[in-house]
């Protein structure tokens, strides 16, 4: 079984299947990346590495934008990325 | 099994997928009456609401919902519980209008108590549902469902088995000949361009995206983090970060038919293929709108599972993951989750959801049915400025 | 004051004149379980369709809503019932309403099992707090009551003087079109008996946690519906006093028979 899906090659995040922890390595298909944060079930894994205010592309699709440099492993969610619409910074 | 489908004919030309006998308070101080007399009867239903004839900028809208559900084409007949009020005449005036054929309209003055307006619902009421039981479904075109797609308490495996699973289950219904409406217009902010290119012609294209501009100023106003609520705690907890992802994962529902038409809260489709409906994310205010607008299925998915359905449409739970199948059974008719652990396939799915919609089409009681939820909420906007 | 009034002893949420037990649901999804519950117990609840996509001021409106009803004085205990990914979390609320009033529990129905296993664990959760907690019996000289005033009369004057004089606390509140709304600012106001004077063009109106006393208007709605009021204007002022002594000491006002009350939340903004 797969740990991870990527939906669409143009996606920069792929979606954790299962839980993931710091350290593991995951591998399938041709895709192979080192887990730098532990990741829940269903929350995702930057597949690439992502510059601040870089958008986050999901589906190929954006859907929101990085608040803080990303590297390729980390967790991808509220602490680090944010939406560009009806969203604003946490004070 | 699913080769044909069986329903109750309307003299309007619409089919009723059920046949209810609605209890309908048309005050809020009569809701517990119409609560009584639907738990004392031999299956007639019952929703409340807290609207109490007050006029205000909500009337319109008000007005428009209670008129649109009582003349579902789900009801087989509606005993209106009254006040006397004038605004309450022209709902019961405009469900006729709309198709409603058979129904009593009690009124607290003329009954002289809200205890003879329970004793005589209740003999009113079980006469109807007498009636009722007795009319038989005859064969019907597959343009007799009017499906509604909805999602509730998502994670973000909705968007990636049980709604796009729903969308291939829509996509052949459509093609059938059916009607398909999305809704949840907070759940399409971000994927609107989306629905928009597969507009039948530009101008549907430019209302979608018109109706979720539209929603956007009505809530944007300095510092708004609506976060919390959309995506909300338990979207956020399953994987959502951002509104645009929920949104992107909500569409999928719609699979790939093109976009017939956009209608507003509660407007009913007048031909048959997929539609987007204005309505707010919030589950019951949305299932409320669609019951305004005559939809006559509900299919449901969830990832963190809830109970609620509709007291007139019958509302199909889809869970998105097997996890939360496995352990709150008793909320989801069909798991989609199967597709995530590499089980079934998404054509897989999408067939078994349209067989469930046919079955359920034709009688089979969903989860949410046999648990008698019945939840209503009339969709306000309160004091927000629309601009 | 003539007699005093024997009450029940609800620890922090002061004294009451009815032992309720509130049934919570803190979101509209959990309002269908929370009735199974309160059913089965005798509890209260009440349906709503808050506690989800609420943003701006309505977030801490509800749930300010919510902790104002469950530290009302006739309530007994208190318990919520979540569904577990709403905005107002049920067990946050619990926490709060912990802090002041022991006599509270939380389920979720996402973590108990779905609907059955949440309506057998609530119901056990009900009978422990019902058997944890049994108020002692307290002597109550003055009462805090409300008044609803939904239509103008020269009543509401002479009506408060009469209360006031006996040695009550008198809280006015307006409404005009829906009494709902002000039975809700008069229970954040602790009131623990409410006297409500409808607008003539409405009908009698109850609320679950607090006896509601309606006085008919000489108007023809009211006229019509006399057998849902409890006492006419012509005679308030001198029969008032016996009246808030029976009721405040358990008679049961008919509303309260009639098991007609519902409760309206305050919101702002749109749900999303």
């Amino acid at each position: 079984m797969r740990k991870v899906l990527i939906l669409d090659p143009r996606d920069n995040i792929a979606v954790c299947l299962v839980d993931l922890n710091e350290g593991d390595l995951v591998e399938q298909d041709d895709f192979s990346i080192t887990v730098l944060s532990r990741i829940p079930r269903g929350h995702k894994i930057a597949s690439s590495d992502i510059a601040k205010n870089d958008g986050i592309i999901k589906y190929g699709e954006r859907m929101g934008h990085a608040v803080a440099p990303i590297a390729r492993g980390e967790h991808v969610h509220t602490h680090n990325i944010l939406g560009d619409r009806l969203s604003s910074e946490q004070v | 099994m699913s080769d044909q489908l069986f329903a109750y004919k309307r003299e309007n030309g619409r089919w009723g997928l059920r046949n209810h006998v609605l209890i309908l308070p048309l005050h809020s101080a009569l809701a517990s009456s119409a609560r009584s007399i639907a738990d004392a009867s031999d299956g007639a239903v019952a929703i409340s609401h807290d609207w109490s004839g007050e006029v205000d900028n909500d009337l319109a809208r008000i007005l428009f919902t209670l008129t649109g559900y009582a003349s579902n084409p789900n009801n087989f007949a509606v005993v209106f519980l009254t006040i006397g009020g004038k605004e309450e005449v022209s709902i019961i005036e405009g469900a006729k209008a709309l198709g409603l054929t058979r129904s009593t309209t009690l009124s607290l003055p003329e009954l002289g108590s809200l205890e003879k307006m329970q004793s005589e619902g209740l003999s009113v009421a079980n006469a109807f549902v007498k009636e009722a039981k007795a009319q038989e479904r005859v064969p019907a075109p597959w343009s007799a469902i009017v499906l509604g797609l909805e999602c509730g308490g998502s994670d973000a495996l909705s968007g990636i088995t049980a709604n796009p699973a729903l969308g291939v289950a829509s996509d052949r219904l459509v093609e059938l000949g059916a009607t398909s409406v999305l809704g949840e217009t907070t759940e399409i902010l971000g994927a609107e361009h989306l629905l928009a290119a597969r507009a039948i012609d530009p101008e549907v294209g430019k209302r979608i995206v018109a109706i979720v501009a539209r929603y956007e100023a009505s809530i944007n106003y300095e510092g708004i983090d609506i976060r919390g609520a959309q995506p909300s705690r338990g979207n956020i907890e399953g994987g959502l970060s951002t509104l645009e992802e929920k949104s992107l994962g909500a569409a999928k529902k719609a699979g790939n038919a093109p976009l017939t038409g956009v209608l507003e809260f509660g407007e009913k489709p007048v031909m048959p293929g997929l539609y987007f409906m204005d309505t707010p994310g919030h589950d019951i205010e949305q299932l409320a709108g669609f019951g305004a607008g005559h939809i006559n299925v509900v299919v449901f998915t969830s990832g963190r599972g809830t109970p609620t359905g509709s007291a007139i449409m019958p509302t199909i739970k889809v869970s998105t993951n097997t996890p939360m199948y496995t352990s709150i059974p008793d909320l989801i008719d069909l798991d989609a989750g199967t597709i995530a652990d590499g089980v079934e396939t998404l054509a897989q799915v999408g067939d078994r959801i349209f067989n469930e919609i046919i079955e359920v089409a034709n009688g089979r009681l969903t989860k949410a049915e046999l648990g008698g939820h019945h939840e209503f909420a009339l969709s306000r906007m309160y004091n927000t400025v629309i601009k | 004051m003539s007699q005093t009034i024997k009450g029940f002893a609800h620890g922090n949420r002061g004294a009451g004149i009815r032992n309720h037990q509130l049934i919570l649901p803190s979101v509209v999804c959990s309002t269908h379980v929370a009735r199974r519950i309160a059913t089965e117990v005798k509890g209260v609840t009440f349906a709503h369709q808050h506690g989800c996509g609420i943003i701006g001021d309505d977030v801490a409106g509800i749930d300010n809503f919510f902790i104002q009803l469950a530290d009302h004085p006739n309530v007994n205990s208190v318990l919520v019932i979540a569904l577990g990914c709403e905005t107002i979390q049920g067990q946050e609320l619990a926490a709060k309403l912990l802090k002041s009033n022991e006599s509270t529990q939380y389920r979720i129905i996402q973590e108990s099992g779905g609907v059955e296993g949440t309506v057998a664990a609530g119901v056990k959760a009900a009978q422990e707090l019902n058997n944890s907690f049994k108020p002692a019996s307290v002597e109550i000289a003055s009462l805090r009551i409300g008044i609803d005033v939904g239509r103008t009369s020269s009543l509401v004057d002479e009506l408060q003087k009469v209360l006031t004089n006996a040695g009550h606390t008198v809280l006015i509140s307006q409404s005009e079109d829906s009494s709902a709304v002000s039975f809700s600012h008069l229970a954040q106001e602790k009131a623990q008996l409410i006297i409500s004077l409808p607008s003539e063009n409405q009908p009698t109106s109850g609320f679950p946690l607090i006896p509601v006393i309606n006085v008919a208007s000489s108007g023809a709605l009211h006229q019509a519906i006399r057998a849902d009021f409890d006492i006419d204007e012509s005679t308030l002022l001198g029969g008032i006093l016996g009246l808030v002594q029976s009721v405040a000491s358990g008679a049961q006002t008919v509303s309260e028979r009639n098991n007609s009350g519902e409760i309206r939340a305050p919101r702002v903004v749109r749900s999303v």
